[in-house]
């Protein structure tokens, strides 16, 4: 398969990241358990590290991210330091561990999105934030499941957004 | 590309992003106006997305809310009819009182707050985020909303408006530990400050009572629209629910509930006073 050349990639990453704000600000709301909604744009960072390893995924996290704050009241910048470190650190592992079976990228988006979540949590309050009234543990579990369910279509929409679905990458990741 | 060059590499575009994340945030508190004007931006743009979003959706929520909340919903309507047919008896009283205090305040050049003018807006959209305490409302600059202009609706104060954009704007709630309003107790009229505790959580008021001063339960504040005041006196905020000492032992802080679910929320009204923000 021809390569996707950068222009083609910046498109499709940027309209990935448009339909999933548009879904996490327009939908996110009214999808809740417990009181807590799901993170997409968190899972498409860890998608981003799965589908094109540590560095693109980290930009893509860093792009999410980036995105995610212009519509928050949070500090700018600490959702794209978050979920870059996310999509860098998934990217890493799966660089190094993760093999073909179908659950893994399941549990991974799992596992990565708890984490994100309680980084989210360290990050703010090293930067000022007030976490009071939330529970962290609760939020990180919820988040988590809820990411889970949603981890294989929107994994795949990162494959297609950085031109990996053909990858021997992302044969090996998802399938 | 051999692996470590290509970890090198990595380990590169990690410290970029760190770096970049960490200017923008060093940015976002200098007060940047870059940050503001991207946010409005944003705003601008996500706005009828967040509509379209909404209108599709809203079916599927209704439906699910419906299955899942009808047992809730009847009992709750059950106790809205009996908290109505008190409220009418309450009305014609109160229309009265209220007469008689406008009236008074009119003669003294008090503001009063059924005299400041209102937009009606609907909530699009609640907190965006497990950690935001913000709601978008499809009102903006175009309706004459400015930042710092209180939010309201039936049962007292909503909040105040953050960012606006022409069509839409943000409203900070009251609940955002971030959020602090001066509040009067009824009818006592000591004044204190309330701060915001969490989505879910009560507010907390400091108050200049001392820790063996006893507050009943019950007691209801409202704001105190003292000087430079972003919000004008008299609109309900919370209902005290408990005492606590304050730090130091020394004060008492009222653990207090308030008036608005802001979960709960489909209209608001901005009062449209000039100069709030």
């Amino acid at each position: 398969m021809t390569p996707v050349g950068p222009l083609v990639l910046a498109t499709r990453v940027s309209f990935l990241l448009v339909v999933g704000l548009t879904i996490q600000v327009g939908i996110g709301p009214e999808v809740h358990v417990l009181g807590v909604q799901g993170d997409l744009m968190l899972l498409i960072a860890i998608g981003g590290g799965l589908a094109a390893g540590p560095d693109r995924g980290a930009a893509v996290g860093f792009a999410s991210g980036l995105g995610y704050d212009l519509l928050l009241q949070t500090p700018f910048g600490l959702s794209a330091l978050t979920y870059a470190l996310v999509a860098f650190l998934v990217g890493s592992l799966q660089d190094s561990v993760l093999r073909a079976a179908w659950w893994i990228p399941v549990a991974t988006a799992a596992a990565g999105s708890a984490v994100g979540v309680i980084l989210y949590g360290v990050l703010g309050t090293v930067v000022g934030m007030d976490f009071v009234g939330v529970s962290l543990p609760k939020v990180a579990l919820v988040v988590g499941t809820l990411n889970a369910i949603a981890a294989a279509p929107t994994i795949r929409a990162v494959r297609w957004a950085t031109g990996t679905q053909d990858s021997v990458r992302a044969r090996s990741v998802y399938r | 590309m051999a692996p470590s060059r290509r970890a090198g590499r990595s380990r590169l575009t990690l410290a970029l992003l760190i770096f970049t994340s960490l200017a923008v945030l060093t940015l976002d508190f200098r007060d940047a106006g870059v940050v503001e004007g991207a946010r409005r931006i944003a705003a601008t743009v996500f706005s009828p997305l967040r509509g379209v979003a909404r209108t599709v959706s809203d079916p599927f929520s209704n439906g699910w809310h419906g299955i899942a909340d009808y047992g809730d919903l009847e009992a709750e309507n059950d106790r809205l009819r009996e908290r109505l047919d008190e409220l009418e008896g309450e009305r014609v009283l109160e229309a009265d009182a209220t007469q008689q205090l406008a009236d008074l305040l009119g003669q003294l050049n008090i503001e009063w707050l059924l005299d400041i003018p209102r937009e009606q807006a609907r909530v699009i959209s609640g907190p965006v985020s497990n950690f935001a305490h913000t709601i978008e409302i499809d009102k903006g600059s175009s309706a004459g909303i400015e930042e710092g202009m209180p939010v309201v609706n039936g049962a007292g104060l909503v909040g105040r408006v953050v960012l606006v954009t022409p069509n839409s704007s943000t409203v900070q709630l009251i609940t955002d530990p971030d959020f602090a309003v001066g509040v009067r107790l009824v009818p006592d009229g000591v004044t204190g400050t309330a701060r915001g505790n969490g989505r879910g959580e009560n507010l907390i008021v400091d108050t200049p009572l001392g820790a063996e001063d006893v507050v009943e339960e019950g007691v209801e504040l409202t704001t105190s629209g003292e000087d430079r005041s972003n919000y004008p006196a008299s609109i309900p905020v919370a209902t005290v629910r408990r005492t606590e000492q304050g730090s130091g032992g020394l004060t008492l802080d009222l653990i207090a509930e308030p008036k608005v679910d802001p979960d709960r929320l489909i209209f608001v009204q901005i009062l449209l006073r000039k100069g709030a923000g």
